[in-house]
């Protein structure tokens, strides 16, 4: 009995401490939160952790984008793909001074050609004899590497600088863009693949209604690089169709060519029509097609405007003709919807010559986009 | 695998076509494709096919 009672009161000593503990636990809690900044510095933490998680999933995407890019580079027997990828990652242009903007366009060509040259001229370096469709794989996962590495950096540094200032609102706003940072750096990362097996993107619809045209002329000629045109007859009118040259991963320059075809003819062009993908708003259907008015063209600059200037200058109307699609189906596999919108596009450009042209006239059909694994 | 998993599942397929008689016949994609190579002969008629279109089609088809 009396060992039963020193028990009873021991256990009631240890219940005692617990709740002893517990109290100073939950008054110690109490005082943190109203303590100025300690709600502030839980925030940052979590939100912190969060950026960290979706940092490293960007960080994976990088890390495989540049194994792929090295492969590739072995593959074609490049001695140094190591040093090559490295040189791909942190490859940067310097956007022209835009507070003075006469020019900008002449210089944001400039700028643009020149890096385009300078990649090609790493790589043929590197490995002289290479053929054009593999040059054109391996400028693209230039390009993805150096995309994928950028968004990683950028979100690393402001990571970094939200936690050194302990600023709340630097990463409430980072935390707010990272998932789609991380959906568009999981794009990129899917396009290499299909981009290095030579699949027809989203993006080569334009191209793909052009070829639709083109297999049927015999004498093509290149009216600008990596671009390639032909002439054929239809229902009475001159039709000339511009493409970049397939089945290379390449945009060409659709601007030039255009350009240098219209001042060939010295103006004498009754419509240019242009064909092209273009991004869906969230609701609308992949492969839903639109008609309008304008270039079509998804161009940083310099090769819409070289289209809008020379039809300016001869007062020639321009018709856009855009299927949508998301961006990932835009630079990964075309999708069934886009190659079904195709044909009917093929149909819809027929009927604009007959509608809006009449025998004896010249149009223009420019199909605008990437036309990896579409030829001519 | 979940019903929607396999829907987001995709296969690329070509898609042969004869210009002559319209006679067509699907294949999975393989690496050398493009559009519109001339890749055999129709078997109808013996004139070229050509690999008409190439895209990614979801394994389970959408009602």
């Amino acid at each position: 009995m009396i060992n039963l009672l020193a028990y009873a009161q021991g256990a009631n000593q240890i219940n005692n401490s617990y709740y002893l503990l517990f109290l100073i636990f939950y008054m110690i809690i109490t005082i943190l939160f109203f303590m100025p900044g300690f709600q502030q510095k839980m925030y940052i933490y979590f939100i912190a952790r969060d950026i960290e998680n979706g940092l490293a999933k960007i960080e994976n995407f990088s890390q495989n984008a540049k194994k792929k890019t090295i492969d590739l580079l072995k593959k074609s027997g490049a001695k140094n793909p190591d040093d090559l990828a490295e040189k791909f990652a942190e490859w940067f242009v310097i956007d022209p001074v835009n507070i003075e903007p006469t020019d900008i366009i002449n210089r944001m060509k400039l700028l643009i050609r020149t890096s385009e040259d300078k990649i090609r001229q790493i790589i043929m370096l590197s490995l002289p004899n290479l053929d054009p469709v593999t040059r054109s794989k391996i400028e693209v996962s230039a390009e993805i590497l150096n995309a994928l590495n950028t968004i990683y950096k950028v979100v690393r540094h402001y990571l970094l600088l939200g936690k050194k200032l302990q600023s709340y609102y630097i990463l409430l706003q980072l935390q707010s863009i990272v998932p789609m940072l991380i959906k568009m750096a999981e794009s990129y990362e899917k396009a290499q693949d299909v981009f290095i097996k030579g699949i027809p993107v989203g993006d080569s619809l334009g191209p793909l209604v052009a070829s639709r045209f083109l297999m049927n002329i015999n004498e093509k000629w290149s009216p600008s690089r990596e671009m390639i045109a032909g002439e054929m007859e239809f229902e009475g009118r001159k039709l000339i169709v511009v493409k970049a040259e397939g089945p290379m991963a390449t945009v060409g320059r659709p601007g030039e060519a255009v350009e240098n075809i219209i001042n060939k003819l010295e103006g004498k062009v009754s419509r240019i029509i242009t064909v092209d993908a273009a991004s869906k708003l969230e609701g609308e259907q992949t492969g839903s097609i639109a008609e309008g008015v304008g270039v079509a063209m998804g161009d940083p600059g310099p090769e819409k405007i070289a289209i809008e200037r020379i039809a300016a200058k001869y007062s020639i109307p321009i018709d856009a003709i855009i299927v949508k699609m998301s961006m990932e189906e835009a630079i990964t596999e075309m999708p069934k919807e886009v190659y079904e919108a195709s044909e009917k596009v093929v149909e819809m450009v027929k009927q604009i010559i007959r509608e809006r042209t009449k025998p004896g006239d010249t149009v223009i059909l420019v199909g605008v986009g990437n036309t990896c694994g579409v030829a001519q | 695998m979940s019903q929607s998993s396999q829907q987001q599942q995709k296969t690329i397929v070509t898609v042969l076509k004869c210009l002559k008689c319209s006679y067509t016949i699907e294949r999975p994609f393989k690496e050398g494709d493009f559009i519109p190579k001339i890749d055999g002969t129709c078997p109808n008629d013996g004139s070229p096919l050509y690999i008409w279109a190439i895209y990614a089609k979801p394994l389970v088809e959408k009602k």
